[in-house]
C-alpha cells in the first residue's frame, strides 16, 4: 500500500478586471474573471492541486471574458445550471478527505437544469445540449442517452431559487477517457487560453499523469448573471515523479512549467520540518499566499531539507469524513445520508431480497424513503435506467451492509461494444446529504447534514453473457461444407457414368 | 471615291474586331486568374483531411501514431482544426498502459511527441464505425451531430482521406468489430460527387493489401495511393523499447519523413511524392491510381491535398493611399457607438491582430487603381462602338 504525494487544488482566481487600466469593459459588460490556485498536502505527501477559473456575466449579450460558445448553448436549449465533469481515477476519501470540489465521479457526469416544459421537449433539449458539448469538448457524450438518463433532484438540487419551473436531467458514462483532447477546448474558453494566467501551468504530459485527474465545467445563475467556474483538480505524488525517494515538490517538478500570474495559495503542512520557497505572506486560514503579479515567473517548492529520504509511515485511520464508503464506519454519532444509484439497464435490482445488516444483525429500520423505479421500455425500443434512491441511517461506529440480488441483463448481439469481453462499467453511487428527519424542517443547504457534499462511490465492472461473435461465421463454413459434400456425393452417383475408351495403338 | 464604297465593309470589320475584343477581355477573366494562377489548374479554394485510424487496444498503437502523424503533417501545412475530422478508435495517449502519459511517439527515441497540448480528436472510442464514416462522408448525418463532426465540403474543396488499420483484400477492419469495403468507400465518394461534395479526392490508405481498396473507385477526380498490393502484407517500421509496442507503419514512416521536407510554400508536386516510395526499403509495394485524375500528377502540388494553402497577393503601396485605405477601413468597421474590444487581448495575450489590418491597408488601394483604369477603357470601347453603329446607319439612309 503505497500512498504518497500530495493533493494539489488548483483553483485559479485572478481579478482581471480589477487590475486593468481600461476601465471601460467592466462597467459596460459587468464581467469579471478570476483565478486562484489552491495546493494541500495530503496525507503528508500527496497534493491536490484545485484550479479554479472563474468568469462571470452580466445578463446582456456581449461576450468578452465570458465564452461565446458557451453562452450560446445555454441561450439555445434554456439552461439555467450546467455541470459537466470529467474525472478519471478512483477518489480515496478514506485517506484524501473530501476534495474541494464534490464531483468526482469516474468518467463523464453532466447534470443540468433546464427551463420546464413539456417531456419530450424537455428531452430534445437534453439532447441537444449533449452533442453541443460533446463536439465542444471532444468527448462522447452523445451515448449519454436516455438509457443512462434519469432525474434525481434532491440528489442534485438547484443551486437558486427559480421563478419559473425547471426540471433536471442527469446521466453518468463511467467508461469515459480524458485526455488532451479534453483539455485543449477546456483551455480554449479562457479569454487568454493558455497563454496568460495559471492556466500556463496545465501541462497535459504532466495533469493525466496524475493519480487522479479531473476537469470540471459549472455553470450556475445567480443573481449577477451567470457565473461559469471551470477547475482543474489533480492528486500528484511527488515521491513517485521523484522515483520514490524524496517529497520535495515545486512547480518545476509537477507542471514542468512556470506561473505567469494571478494568486497561488499554499497550505503549509503543520508541525513538519520542512521549508517553503520562495518567501510568502500567511493568510488567515495557514496557507501562504503568492501573488504572482509582483513576482512572475513563480516557482513554488517545498523541501524536507533534513529528511535524505522519504520513508512512508504506516497510515494512521484518519477522521477525514464521517463515512467511508468501503463500509467502515469512524462517526461518534449515528449518520443520516440518502443513497443513490443510477443503473442503466444491464441490471436488474430485485428489492424483495433487499436487506439490511449490521454486524450480521438484520436492521430494516436503518433504511427508508425507499424510492425505485425499476427499468423500462421508452419508446424508441431502448430501455431506460433503474434507479434506486433510499436514506440510510449509520449507527455510530458500525459497519451498515446493504446487500441486493441483481440479475444480468442478455444483450442481442449487435448491442454488444466492440470490445465486448472486457465488461461494462457501472456508474459509482452517490451518497448525498439528508437532513435528519427527527430534527424538524430540513433545509437541504444548511450544515446540519452529516456529510458535506456528494461522496461517490467507485464505479464497478460487470462482465455480461457474451455470445461467441465468431459463431455465426462458423456455422455458415460447417453447414456449407457439409452441403457441398452432400450434393456433390448425390450428384456424381447420379450422373457420372464410367465409360470404356478404346485407345488405338 | 473607292474607300468611300468599302467604308461599311471597313466598320462592319472594326466592328466585329471591336466586340471580340470585349468578350475577350470580359468579368470572367479577374475571376479565372485568381482560381488559375497560383493553384495550376486546380481549382480549389478550401482544404479538408478525414484522419480515420480505424482499430482498438493497446497494440494496435502504430495505427494511432499513423493517423496522428498525418494529423500534425496535415496541421502543419496549413489546415486548421476545423477543417480536419480525427477518428481515433481508442485512446493510447491516456491509456493507464503508456508510460508517457498524454504523449505518442511515432520514433524510437522519442524525440517528437505527435499529441502535443492542441489536438482535437472528432470521433473517438466507440464512435469510430463504419455507419458513423460514410454518414460524415455522404453528409447524411443526424440533425443533432454538431458542427466539429460534420464535413462541411463544398465542390471547391479538395479532400485528403487518409485511413489505417486492419484489412485485407477490398475490406479494412473497424475496431476487429466490423468491416467497410472498397465498394462503400466507392459508392460514398460517388455520392459525394453526385452533391458536389469535393472538387478533388486524394485516398491515403495504410494496411495490408491496401491497393485492393482503391479498385472499384468509379466517381472522377480521385487520386489514389495505398502501401500494398494484393497478397502482401504491410509491415510496421521499428519498435520502441519503453513504449513496448510497435510505433509506426513503414508505409506511413517514409511517407511522413517525405513531408518533413515540405512546407507551406513547397512546390513539390504529387509525382515526386510517389517516385520517392522505394519498395525495398518500406518492404512492399505502393500503389498508385491516377486513371480518374484529369491532371498530371506533375501539375498537381502535394499542398493541394496536404495543406491548407490561401492565395494572397501583397501589392506595393505608397504612403497616402495607405492612409486614406486606414482611414476607410477606420470609418466601416469601427463605428462609434460600438465597444471596443477587450483590453486584455493585445498586451497580454500577444494578439496578432495589428499585422493583419496593415497587410488589409496594402491589398486595397492597388484595385481601386485597376478599376478605374478599367472603367476608362470600357467607356472608350462602348462609345466607339456606338459610333460607328449610327456612322453605318446614317450612311446608308443617306445613300439610300
Amino acid at each position: 500500500m503505497h500512498w504518497g504525494g500530495a493533493l494539489f487544488t488548483l483553483c485559479l482566481s485572478a481579478s482581471l478586471a480589477a487590475s486593468s487600466t481600461n476601465n471601460v469593459p467592466s462597467a459596460i459588460s459587468g464581467e469579471r474573471y478570476n483565478e486562484d490556485l489552491f495546493i494541500r498536502p495530503l496525507l503528508g505527501w500527496q497534493n491536490l492541486l484545485e484550479d479554479v477559473l472563474r468568469d462571470s456575466e452580466s445578463s446582456g449579450q456581449h461576450y468578452t471574458l465570458f465564452p461565446l460558445t458557451l453562452g450560446q448553448i445555454l441561450e439555445e436549449y434554456s439552461i439555467a445550471e450546467l455541470h459537466l465533469t470529467l474525472n478519471s481515477g478512483k477518489w480515496d476519501y478514506d485517506h484524501w478527505g473530501y476534495p474541494d470540489d464534490p464531483s468526482v465521479g469516474t468518467g463523464a457526469e453532466l447534470w443540468a437544469w433546464m427551463a420546464d416544459g413539456p417531456s419530450s421537449t424537455i428531452d430534445e433539449r437534453w439532447t441537444g445540449l449533449r452533442n453541443a458539448l460533446a463536439g465542444l469538448f471532444c468527448a462522447s457524450l452523445g451515448s449519454l442517452d436516455m438509457r443512462r438518463t434519469s432525474s434525481p433532484s434532491t440528489v442534485f438540487p438547484i443551486s437558486f431559487s427559480p421563478s419559473t419551473p425547471h426540471a433536471l436531467r442527469y446521466a453518468n458514462l463511467p467508461s469515459e477517457n480524458v485526455c488532451t483532447e479534453n483539455l485543449t477546448p477546456f483551455v480554449k474558453l479562457l479569454p487568454c487560453k493558455s497563454h496568460a494566467g495559471l492556466a500556463t501551468l496545465l501541462n497535459p504530459q504532466r495533469i493525466f499523469d496524475a493519480d487522479w485527474h479531473g476537469l470540471s465545467i459549472h455553470l450556475r445563475s445567480t443573481e449577477k448573471g451567470t457565473e461559469l467556474k471551470l477547475g482543474v483538480q489533480a492528486v500528484f505524488d511527488p515521491v513517485r515523479l521523484s522515483g520514490g525517494r524524496r517529497r520535495d515538490w515545486s512547480f518545476r517538478l509537477l507542471f514542468d512549467r512556470m506561473a505567469g500570474s494571478s494568486v497561488v495559495r499554499v497550505q503549509v503542512p503543520d508541525g513538519e520540518s520542512h521549508a517553503l520557497s520562495p518567501t510568502f505572506v500567511a493568510d488567515d486560514s495557514a496557507a501562504a499566499v503568492y501573488n504572482l503579479i509582483t513576482q512572475v515567473p513563480l516557482d513554488v517548492s517545498m523541501s524536507w531539507p533534513y529528511e535524505h529520504t522519504f520513508q512512508y509511515t504506516r497510515v494512521h485511520q484518519s477522521r477525514l469524513v464521517p463515512l467511508s464508503i468501503q463500509r467502515t464506519l469512524r462517526g461518534s454519532s449515528q449518520i443520516h445520508v440518502g443513497y443513490f444509484e443510477n443503473l442503466p439497464a444491464l441490471v436488474t435490482l430485485w428489492m424483495h431480497t433487499m436487506e439490511t445488516k449490521v454486524d450480521g444483525v438484520k436492521r430494516d429500520d436503518l433504511i427508508s424513503n425507499v424510492t425505485y423505479h425499476p427499468h423500462h421500455v421508452l419508446a424508441n425500443g431502448q430501455k431506460s435506467p433503474s434507479t434506486f434512491q433510499a436514506t440510510l441511517t449509520i449507527p455510530a461506529a458500525s459497519t451498515l451492509h446493504l446487500s441486493m440480488e441483481v440479475s444480468r441483463a442478455f444483450l442481442k448481439y449487435t448491442e454488444h461494444p466492440p470490445d465486448a469481453m472486457r465488461g461494462w462499467d457501472l456508474p459509482p453511487a452517490i451518497l448525498f446529504p439528508v437532513c435528519d428527519p427527527t430534527m424538524g424542517i430540513c433545509d437541504m443547504r444548511s450544515t446540519s447534514a452529516d456529510v458535506r457534499g456528494r461522496m461517490y462511490t467507485p464505479s464497478l465492472l460487470i462482465d455480461l453473457p457474451t455470445p461467441d461473435f465468431s459463431m455465426p461465421y462458423n456455422v455458415i463454413i460447417f453447414t456449407c461444407t457439409l452441403i457441398t459434400l452432400i450434393f456433390g456425393s448425390i450428384f456424381n452417383l447420379l450422373t457420372r457414368s464410367w465409360v470404356i475408351v478404346r485407345v488405338e495403338d | 471615291m473607292q474607300w468611300l464604297q468599302h467604308l461599311p465593309r471597313h466598320c462592319l470589320f472594326l466592328l466585329a474586331c471591336l466586340a471580340a475584343w470585349t468578350s475577350a477581355v470580359s468579368q470572367d477573366e479577374p475571376v479565372a486568374n485568381f482560381f488559375g494562377k497560383h493553384n495550376g489548374t486546380s481549382g480549389h479554394t478550401n482544404n479538408w483531411a478525414v484522419l480515420v485510424c480505424a482499430s482498438r487496444y493497446w497494440f494496435n498503437y502504430r495505427h494511432m501514431a499513423n493517423a496522428l502523424g498525418m494529423y500534425r503533417t496535415v496541421k502543419r501545412l496549413g489546415i486548421p482544426d476545423s477543417n480536419i475530422i480525427l477518428m481515433l478508435a481508442d485512446d493510447v495517449a491516456c491509456n493507464a498502459r503508456n508510460k508517457f502519459p498524454g504523449s505518442v511517439y511515432a520514433k524510437s527515441g522519442r524525440h517528437l511527441d505527435l499529441y502535443g497540448g492542441n489536438i482535437e480528436v472528432d470521433y473517438r472510442g466507440y464512435e469510430v464505425t463504419v455507419e458513423n464514416f460514410i454518414r460524415l462522408l455522404t453528409g447524411r448525418v443526424d440533425p443533432s451531430v454538431p458542427r466539429s463532426k460534420r464535413l462541411l465540403t463544398d465542390d471547391r474543396s479538395n479532400i485528403f482521406v487518409y485511413m489505417t488499420g486492419h484489412g485485407g483484400n477490398e475490406f479494412l477492419k473497424f475496431q476487429d468489430n466490423e468491416e467497410i469495403s472498397a465498394f462503400d468507400i466507392a459508392d460514398a465518394f460517388e455520392q459525394m460527387w453526385q452533391k458536389k461534395r469535393y472538387n478533388e479526392i486524394f485516398f491515403m490508405i495504410d494496411t495490408c493489401q491496401a491497393n485492393t481498396m482503391y479498385s472499384q473507385f468509379y466517381s472522377p477526380n480521385i487520386l489514389a495511393t495505398g502501401s500494398s498490393e494484393i497478397g502482401e502484407n504491410s509491415y510496421s517500421h521499428e519498435n520502441d523499447n519503453d513504449v513496448g509496442v510497435s510505433v509506426i507503419d513503414s508505409y506511413t514512416h517514409f511517407v511522413l519523413e517525405f513531408m518533413e521536407g515540405i512546407n507551406k510554400t513547397s512546390q513539390v508536386s504529387m509525382q515526386d511524392l510517389f517516385s520517392s516510395y522505394d519498395p525495398v526499403k518500406i518492404r512492399s509495394h505502393p500503389g498508385v491510381r491516377s486513371d480518374l485524375f484529369q491532371r498530371p500528377l506533375e501539375g498537381a502540388l502535394v499542398t493541394d491535398f496536404f495543406g491548407g494553402v490561401s492565395q494572397a497577393e501583397i501589392f506595393p503601396v505608397t504612403e497616402e493611399d495607405a492612409d486614406t485605405a486606414l482611414q476607410y477601413i477606420t470609418r466601416v468597421s469601427f463605428p462609434d457607438h460600438v465597444v471596443h474590444p477587450d483590453p486584455v487581448s493585445p498586451q497580454a495575450c500577444h494578439d496578432q491582430g495589428v499585422n493583419t489590418t496593415r497587410s488589409n491597408a496594402t491589398a486595397l488601394t492597388p484595385e481601386k487603381d485597376n478599376i478605374m483604369l478599367d472603367v476608362r477603357w470600357k467607356d472608350i470601347r462602348k462609345w466607339t462602338s456606338i459610333a460607328i453603329v449610327g456612322f453605318l446607319v446614317g450612311w446608308v439612309s443617306f445613300v439610300r
